[in-house]
């Protein structure tokens, strides 16, 4: 038979990286791996990542979980995007959708018949008069896209803002009912093999020792397996990426339910806003060089806009990551491979392409080299595009009114992303991927949104008479607009939807 | 600072590659003035030569505006659904890699996999029984347009001088200009810019592009630099000999592609003619040698064996000359990629048009995409040979190169798992890939452990049960005569 043995696979950490790697292996590969999660109610859970991507749609609807249920169970909101607001000059705001400009069909990208007119001369609306998603995100309404690809409906996408520490309690029932051990506990000691240098088992302060083939380090910021015990360097990106503290704070909602994310730019970092059914999240991120703790915790304090329902919390990171996440017998998810501020709500989506390469990937009890070196490559994929996006946006400004500001907007960036800019710069082009997280509507979003404008277009956009493309794009901004005012209000809609259960 | 606009581009080449390229600027890009400086194409660019092409020709035309009834009817074209493969492996069956997808997925696992868990302890009916396009191929059948097996596709052989003959005359059409006369030189500026073309009438021919057409010299192109990558130790043939026979009164739906000793053979079915042909390295076989196999095969040679140096240039576009077709990639038929790799760089030429300073970060990205796809199309031809299992020393050669790394990864996770690394700009499709390395006999060492979460009964029952109904497919569907002859009717009509 080829149905070989069983692969043991232990979790080190709880969280949402070890529960959702629990989750997913007990239910994908039930038959291929016995999974056992250790974890320890004295280490708290860091619990960012709060907005999500449209990813994990994908991911829990792989897993079989019912939306409305995991909405409800983890207070969830609807996210269209991310509001952007001070980032290319104080007083700016923009929002990144989820979805496209204009139709998003067409073999030249809207926007490059957006820059036509512009440099015709012809008043035409901003660019974020021509996406969908910003339409509905600033009128704070929300429904489900419509399937039919013809419908200016079917032209944004949505994810979820949820509370965290709510996430991984609601995945943990799942896994255990799918079959998924944990055992309490504080890891005091990890054994290695002499020979191979791959982990045999972990020791618990009781003196349990817990033998596995496979372990996947969810420990966070530690990397207690891959950084501390394998030693993998750690590459840090901190000169493009300087915020190494966030301090957060929740606060009572007393605003509209906003179907977004926002991201607030400061005097030396940015300050996100999260709506949930029950609070709305705030925090900090600010480079410890350019202030301290006592002011950055006074400017949250001062510029959160409801009752605080918490005492800020400080985390401290360095942005960068472990330069391979699969080494040995050990795969690193989330924080304990990498850390990428929030700016762009990638964390859980790390955690997710981790996973997914774990479960497209999975290993026989002797590992193959080439499925490790696959995993990794996948990996750096991830993460080099993530990082050159995140740059982009504190490059991308004109401020120049903070010591922070200076630094980020003179600072030399990534060769990998100076080119994109440049393409960009020159005729609106956007290097375009089959697969990867932020495809083209993203990036131009946040060039147009900080001001990068093309000083050229697409030949291809100058074919048309100039009368015809105003008339579309006015016909499509109304369109749009109208659209967007005959959908439901967002609140009404979770209220309708996957209302939380009233507090206990 | 230079951003005034390209307003004059010299195609140079008079073959199918050139008047595509006039054909696709001018519809996209009206503004643009276009000339050709039109000379008959050289005989050793293969991709003016080889009447098989890949499915996406039908989209190229598809975006220049052109119907079915001008492409197909009036230009003769016959339907191809792929091509089935002889003797690569000696000791397996023919098999037909067609463009269309293979099974079923098994809820969310690839079909694929199941099948190499059957085939890993026992002998399931071969891959290629899975592809209903592969059964309405070897049957000779079509079914009517919108019934096709999902995600079918199909290329086309063409009639190569109506095929020219109709792209040419488009091209003018829609404006392009063609100057009948022969280059006598290539004049560069002061900054290593193409100035102008010298002619043979004594003129000159200025432009702000220049599109190199004309075949492997790339006579224009080579003047700015003469690098070249050299892929003979993956692809081991460097001479081609081509032939022809008349065509049948049913032309085939599947190209062949034989093995022999020292190369391959290949056998296309046309409207007007059937295409022969035989790729062989010239260190193994002698011409005359070629010729005779070629005469068995059933053809009498067009011509003379021709050289072939397989391989690209680094950097196809330099300053305000780029190279497409022959002249940036030069390849076997294996597989038949000539045009689709010309038709590919037009359409990237289009999207990507720079302004006349022919800035170079705009080029680089060019180049970056175009080395992207001709690495991956290397190493899918690359995998006929290393997946090869022939007694001769052509072929135990050929089957012990190292591969490139790319290819040497893919052959590894495929080997070890039967998983295919994903790859930006890949132009054949799993489904291609799969069909060479399980027909060719690549097994994989395991099984997925996804595949193995389907009860090993539910995946035998679901297998037999798809090879089953497959099976009865065929009779009752139109013959390929008869397609084209309805296809005829209603272009009359």
């Amino acid at each position: 038979m080829s149905d070989e043995a069983r692969v043991n696979v232990i979790i080190v950490g709880g969280g949402t990286a070890g529960w959702m790697t629990a989750a997913a292996l007990a239910r994908l590969l039930p038959r291929r791996c016995a999974v056992h999660l250790v974890e320890s109610e004295a280490i708290g859970i860091v619990g960012v990542g709060e907005a999500t991507l449209p990813h994990l749609r994908a991911f829990n609807e792989r897993l079989g979980i019912d939306e409305a249920e995991f909405m409800a169970a983890t207070r969830a909101t609807f996210k269209l995007g991310i509001e952007f607001r001070n980032w290319g000059r104080v007083g700016d705001s923009y929002i990144h959708p989820f979805g496209t400009f204009g139709r998003g069909q067409g073999e030249v990208d809207f926007h490059h018949y957006w820059v036509r007119m512009r440099q015709e001369g012809h008043a035409v609306a901003d660019l974020q008069a021509y996406s969908m998603g910003v339409a509905l995100a600033r009128l704070d309404r929300f429904q489900p896209p419509d399937g039919d690809p013809r419908s200016i409906a079917s032209t944004y996408g949505y994810a979820y803002q949820f509370d965290a520490t709510l996430f991984a309690p609601y995945l943990r029932r799942l896994a255990e009912g799918w079959g998924a051990r944990r055992t309490e506990g504080r890891i005091v000691e990890v054994e290695r093999d002499g020979a191979s240098g791959d982990i045999r088992a972990v020791v618990l302060e009781s003196g349990e020792r817990i033998e596995g083939d496979l372990f996947v380090d969810c420990s966070g910021f530690v990397s207690l397996l891959l950084g501390r015990t394998l030693g993998e360097p750690f590459e840090d990106w901190s000169h493009w990426l300087p915020c190494d503290r966030a301090v957060a704070m929740p606060c009572r909602t007393e605003t509209p339910l906003s179907p977004y994310t926002s991201a607030i730019a400061m005097d030396a970092g940015w300050r996100w806003r999260i709506p949930l059914q029950h609070r709305t999240g705030n925090g900090y991120v600010y480079a410890s060089r350019f202030i301290s703790d006592e002011e950055a915790r006074a400017a949250l304090v001062a510029a959160v806009e409801g009752e605080p329902l918490a005492e800020p919390r400080l985390l401290r990171f360095t942005a960068g990551r472990r330069r391979r996440s699969w080494v040995g017998n050990c795969i690193a998810v989330g924080l304990a491979s990498g850390f990428l501020e929030p700016l762009e709500s990638t964390s859980i989506y790390l955690v997710q392409a981790a996973i997914t390469g774990l479960v497209e990937l999975f290993p026989e009890r002797r590992i193959s080299a080439v499925e490790r070196d696959e995993f990794n490559r996948l990996i750096d994929l991830e993460y080099g595009r993530i990082r050159d996006f995140l740059i982009l946006h504190y490059h991308a400004t004109s401020r120049d009114d903070s010591p922070f500001w200076d630094y980020v907007r003179t600072m030399a960036v990534p060769e990998t992303l100076s080119e994109k800019i440049e393409l960009f710069r020159r005729r609106g082009r956007v290097v375009k991927y089959r697969e990867g997280v932020f495809l083209d509507a993203s990036w131009i979003a946040v060039y147009v949104g900080q001001g990068i404008l093309p000083r050229g277009f697409d030949p291809r956009a100058a074919t048309p008479p100039s009368e015809a493309v105003l008339r579309g794009m006015a016909a499509l901004g109304e369109e749009i607009a109208a659209s967007a005012r005959a959908m439901p209000g967002h609140a009404a809609h979770v209220a309708g939807y996957c209302p939380m259960a009233p507090a206990a | 600072m230079n951003a005034r606009p390209i307003e004059r581009v010299v195609i140079a080449g008079g073959g199918i590659v050139a008047w595509s390229a006039a054909a696709a600027l001018k519809r996209k890009l009206p503004r643009l003035a276009v000339t050709v400086l039109a000379s008959e194409p050289p005989a050793d660019a293969l991709a003016e030569r080889i009447p098989a092409t890949l499915p996406s020709i039908l989209g190229f035309h598809a975006d220049l505006g052109l119907r079915d009834e001008d492409t197909i009817v009036r230009a003769r074209s016959a339907l191809r659904l792929g091509t089935e493969f002889v003797a690569w492996n000696h000791g397996l069956a023919p098999y037909v890699h067609a463009y269309a997808p293979h099974g079923r997925p098994l809820g969310t696992t690839s079909f694929h996999l199941h099948w190499v868990r059957l085939a890993r302890d026992g002998a399931p009916p071969p891959f290629d029984a899975f592809s209903p396009a592969a059964a309405l191929a070897r049957a000779g059948r079509l079914a009517p347009p919108g019934a096709e097996p999902e995600g079918l596709e199909h290329g086309l052989v063409l009639d190569l001088p109506l095929h020219s003959a109709m792209m040419r005359a488009y091209a003018l059409h829609l404006g392009a200009t063609a100057r009948e006369t022969g280059l006598a030189d290539v004049r560069l500026r002061a900054d290593g810019f193409v100035g102008s073309l010298r002619l043979d009438d004594g003129s000159e021919l200025g432009g702000d592009l220049f599109v190199d057409a004309t075949g492997p010299a790339a006579l224009l192109r080579s003047r700015l630099d003469p690098a070249f990558e050299d892929w003979s130790p993956w692809l081991p043939c460097d001479r081609v000999l081509l032939g022809e026979s008349p065509a049948q009164p049913e032309p085939p739906l599947l190209d062949r592609a034989e093995a022999l000793p020292a190369g391959w053979r290949w056998r296309s079915g046309g409207v007007e003619r059937t295409a022969h042909g035989l790729a062989y390295a010239s260190g193994a076989l002698s011409d005359e040698a070629a010729a005779r196999l070629l005469a068995e095969g059933g053809a009498r040679a067009a011509g003379a064996p021709v050289a072939l140096r397989q391989g690209r240039r680094p950097r196809p576009w330099l300053r305000n000359c780029v190279a497409i077709g022959d002249a940036a990639v030069a390849v076997e038929p294996l597989e038949w990629t000539g045009l689709h790799l010309a038709h590919s760089a037009i359409d990237r030429l289009v999207a990507m048009m720079p302004d006349r300073d022919c800035a170079a970060v705009e080029l680089a990205e060019y180049n970056r995409q175009s080395e992207a796809e001709a690495n991956r199309v290397r190493d899918f031809l690359a995998l006929h040979y290393l997946a090869s299992a022939r007694p001769e020393p052509f072929w135990r050669d050929a089957a012990a190169a190292r591969p490139p790394a790319s290819l040497a990864h893919t052959l590894s996770l495929f080997r070890e798992r039967g998983r295919l690394p994903f790859h930006e700009e890949e132009t054949f499709s799993r489904d291609s890939w799969l069909a060479v390395l399980l027909g060719q006999g690549v097994i994989p060492r395991r099984v997925d452990p996804l595949a193995l979460s389907v009860p090993r009964e539910e995946a035998v029952r679901r297998i037999e049960d798809l090879g089953a109904s497959l099976a009865a497919a065929g009779p009752g569907l139109a013959t390929h005569g008869e397609y084209l002859t309805h296809l005829t009717r209603q272009v009359r009509r």
